[in-house]
């Protein structure tokens, strides 16, 4: 197996008398696309937020291509693509502002691929964030993700923002393309007909616990479906599919 | 609840149940001082420097809390085309003089309120008749006209606020008036009283054209602007480095709020100097209030601009899209100060190339001659010259210095720390007048404070060292900051310290002040403490 584009290991995480995170080790090797699936607050986005650097580990470890995100946040985050389930780009800059700002953070950054997404998302340059509707808004953020290539790509909760026709379309070739040409993709979602769409490997999050995690032709031996598997492993549905 | 009206005046008591209560906290207390502890007729609190300390300012600042809590002003963007009016209301299914006419019922009803609380409780100056009902009418008008002109959609960004102030000015100019020419009790009520339906009627013409999303667009009605527009929208080339980037972020964000104010505000000041003509006096003060303009305009948008999410009031967070720069804490503090610094420049620029024209326009210009003239004879040219720039250097500095000072406060992103240290400072604020006072009234306690001045300003030197030398090794241990920009940083504001030593004591030699009182004076001066503790609050907030 190759080298782990993140570990985390024994990672817990309290907000009060919450427990978002319980002793979550988990190891992703690079070169495949991994689906973190559970219900909402789950625990998947402080994951996310943990891999990042945007929260700092309170026992346990985390480290991103072999670094720790929160002491070298340059160095991880330069080589990461992450589009936010908050979508709070800035609402007063031009959509080519927006490319011309990101693109001077990332030495990979590539402005024919970020052109060619550009017209493939339509996106005026001229629009502002602000005027744009919540897709287009998902589809800026998506492209600014993209265009410098990253290591790493990560998607918190694509399906709340970008609308089904870049979901089935664009998203999944994308993913896809990034996987074969050997680099990682990790994305949540609460949606587990997407996740089995795309992904090589699913980990589980229920209540702050990791409660499967395994390839995902592993998973379809031992279950019918990926929703049967989530059953016998939460106890409960997920979260049913919204109309494409 | 069982209706609307009992729904929206529930939101205002609860997302503003602390501030309510420290207004009626304030009220209790003033009317405690009336009633308990002074006795009739006594004239303690009732001079100048302690009435505007006990009554004017709080009351003022209460008036200005008032017009934001009920106008919706926390939550919505000032410069914005669209409505300040929450848009999540649009959707309620209630008419739009019910979203209208609550908000205003409230917000006049607690402005008449606060005016006949304070009337009732508040110590005032003897030999004045303070009226009863006009000033809570006029506190009501202005409050329904704020309401109107703020949930009123404009066609061009910033409108609102110029439209807003010209209004409210106006309104307050025909107040004046009817005060200069005397008008009584009933001729006052007359001009206010159809204020408030006024307002009610443009407050819902606003709201009605918000809700229907009816925004007008001016931004490209002229051929003009539109090939400015296009101009503008060029594509420019790339950044030379993320610094830059961000530093350009920082800029389009809050950088053009401090010129823009003070472009502002400049002309209604200067056009004062046709009116001083050849008193000198009043041509001075003119000239002050210039001077206090940007610095004092500094530390309403410093504290804005500080905030990670400036348009929303309860978010203290490092939005994700700044935390997942891949730039270093230190980084995106050096571009907030390079951009204050900028900024800073900008205003300096409007008020140092708009006075000399003004100046001399007005017929002014031979008084400032005068005065400058008379200094130079006094103490000489380049006393008098290095005593000016000294002035200029020190407003410059100022203006800079309230624009970063509160990063170390509001980037820890705790809200805990940012609303106590906002109490804290009112706190000083409000006792500063009465303690500046007590001292000048003390002759025994200005010696007692002179004689002490080297030891107090030695313990405040050290507090301010010590500070510094924390901040530098948590700096240093959580690697924020390199080896060398910690030893470049502590040179840069050792030659600042050093230089402006010099010029103090070139500048005061005589017997009577101390060199080492002149030392502690610029080890004071120059900032460090606190703006060193930005990145470490930024990080505290960017990885929690």
């Amino acid at each position: 197996m190759s080298e782990s584009v993140i570990s985390v290991s024994e990672l817990t995480r309290r907000f009060g008398a919450t427990t978002a995170l319980d002793s979550v080790s988990v190891s992703l090797p690079r070169g495949a696309v991994y689906g973190l699936v559970g219900a909402n607050g789950a625990g998947k986005t402080t994951l996310i937020r943990h891999i990042l650097g945007l929260l700092r580990a309170e026992s346990g470890s985390v480290r991103v291509f072999g670094l720790d995100p929160v002491a070298d946040p340059v160095a991880v985050l330069s080589r990461i693509g992450y589009l936010s389930e908050e979508n709070d780009l800035p609402g007063w800059m031009r959509v080519d502002e927006l490319i011309r700002y990101t693109s001077a953070f990332y030495p990979k950054w590539d402005d024919a691929y970020a052109e060619e997404l550009r017209r493939a998302f339509a996106l005026d340059p001229a629009a502002k964030i602000k005027d744009l509707s919540r897709g287009q808004r998902a589809r800026a953020g998506l492209l600014i993700a993209l265009a410098h290539r990253p290591e790493l790509l990560v998607l918190d909760e694509p399906s709340s923002g970008l609308d089904p026709i870049v979901r089935r379309d664009i998203l999944g070739a994308v993913i896809r393309t990034i996987a074969d040409e050997g680099r990682t993709v990790l994305f949540s979602s609460h949606l587990l007909n997407e996740v089995e769409e795309v992904a090589d490997h699913v980990t589980m999050i229920d209540y702050g616990r990791i409660v499967l995690s395994a390839p995902l032709d592993a998973i379809k031996e031992s279950h019918r479906s990926l929703n049967e598997a989530f059953i016998a492993h939460v106890g409960r549905a997920a979260t049913p599919a919204p109309e494409a | 609840m069982r209706s609307p009206a009992l729904a929206i005046g529930w939101e205002f008591r609860r997302r503003h149940r602390w501030g309510l209560i420290a207004v009626a906290g304030y009220l209790f207390v003033v009317a405690m001082i009336r009633f308990l502890i002074l006795e009739p007729g006594d004239p303690v609190l009732v001079d100048s420097v302690r009435f505007a300390a006990v009554v004017s300012v709080p009351l003022t600042a209460t008036f200005v809390y008032l017009l934001a809590v009920f106008s919706y002003g926390f939550a919505g963007d000032l410069a914005a085309r669209h409505s300040m009016y929450p848009a999540r209301m649009f959707t309620l299914p209630v008419t739009n003089a019910a979203l209208v006419g609550w908000p205003m019922l409230y917000g006049t009803a607690a402005m008449a309120i606060l005016w006949m609380a304070a009337r009732l409780f508040a110590v005032w100056p003897s030999g004045i008749e303070i009226p009863l009902i006009w000033p809570a009418l006029l506190g009501a008008a202005l409050l329904a006209w704020t309401q109107a002109l703020t949930w009123m959609p404009y066609g061009l960004p910033g409108i609102r606020l110029i439209v807003a102030v010209l209004c409210l000015a106006a309104l307050d100019t025909v107040v004046l008036l009817a005060i200069h020419f005397k008008a009584g009790e009933p001729g006052m009520v007359a001009i206010l009283a159809p204020q408030v339906p006024l307002a009610y009627l443009v407050a819902r013409f606003a709201v009605a054209r918000a809700r229907r999303g009816d925004v007008p667009d001016w931004r490209g009605l002229s051929a003009r602007s539109g090939e400015i527009a296009d101009v503008l929208r060029r594509p420019r080339d790339h950044f030379s480095s993320p610094r830059r980037a961000q530093m350009w972020f920082e800029w389009r964000r809050h950088g053009r709020s401090l010129p823009a104010l003070v472009g502002l505000l400049l002309p209604f000041e200067l056009v004062l100097l046709w009116l001083a003509k050849d008193a000198a006096a009043f041509v001075f003060e003119i000239l002050f209030l210039v001077l206090i303009t940007p610095p004092f305009m500094a530390a309403f948008t410093g504290w804005t601009g500080s905030k990670p999410h400036p348009n929303v009031n309860d978010s203290y967070g490092v939005p994700p899209f700044i935390a997942t720069r891949p730039l270093t804490s230190a980084e995106l503090i050096a571009a907030k100060l390079k951009m204050a610094m900028w900024s800073t420049l900008s205003a300096w620029v409007l008020v140092f190339v708009t006075t000399p024209l003004a100046l001399a326009w007005s017929g002014t210009w031979p008084v400032l001659i005068e005065r400058a003239q008379r200094m130079n004879d006094a103490i000489g040219t380049p006393r008098a010259v290095a005593f000016v720039l000294l002035i200029l250097a020190a407003f410059i500095v100022s203006t800079w210095k309230q624009l970063v000072q509160s990063l170390h406060i509001v980037l820890t992103g705790r809200e805990w720390l940012i609303k106590g240290s906002v109490l804290l400072t009112l706190t000083f604020l409000i006792l500063l007048g009465p303690i500046v006072e007590w001292i000048i009234d003390s002759p025994s306690v200005q010696r007692a404070l002179w004689n002490a001045l080297p030891l107090i300003l030695a313990g405040l030197a050290g507090l301010k060292m010590s500070a510094a030398a924390w901040i530098a090794t948590r700096l240093d241990r959580s690697r924020l900051l390199g080896d060398r920009a910690l030893v470049l940083g502590a040179a840069c504001w050792l030659v600042a310290v050093l230089a402006l030593y010099g010029v103090l004591v070139w500048f005061f030699s005589t017997p009577f002040v101390a060199r080492y009182v002149l030392a502690l004076i610029a080890i004071l001066a120059v900032p460090l403490a606190r703006i060193s503790a930005a990145p470490l609050a930024l990080a505290w907030n960017r990885h929690r």
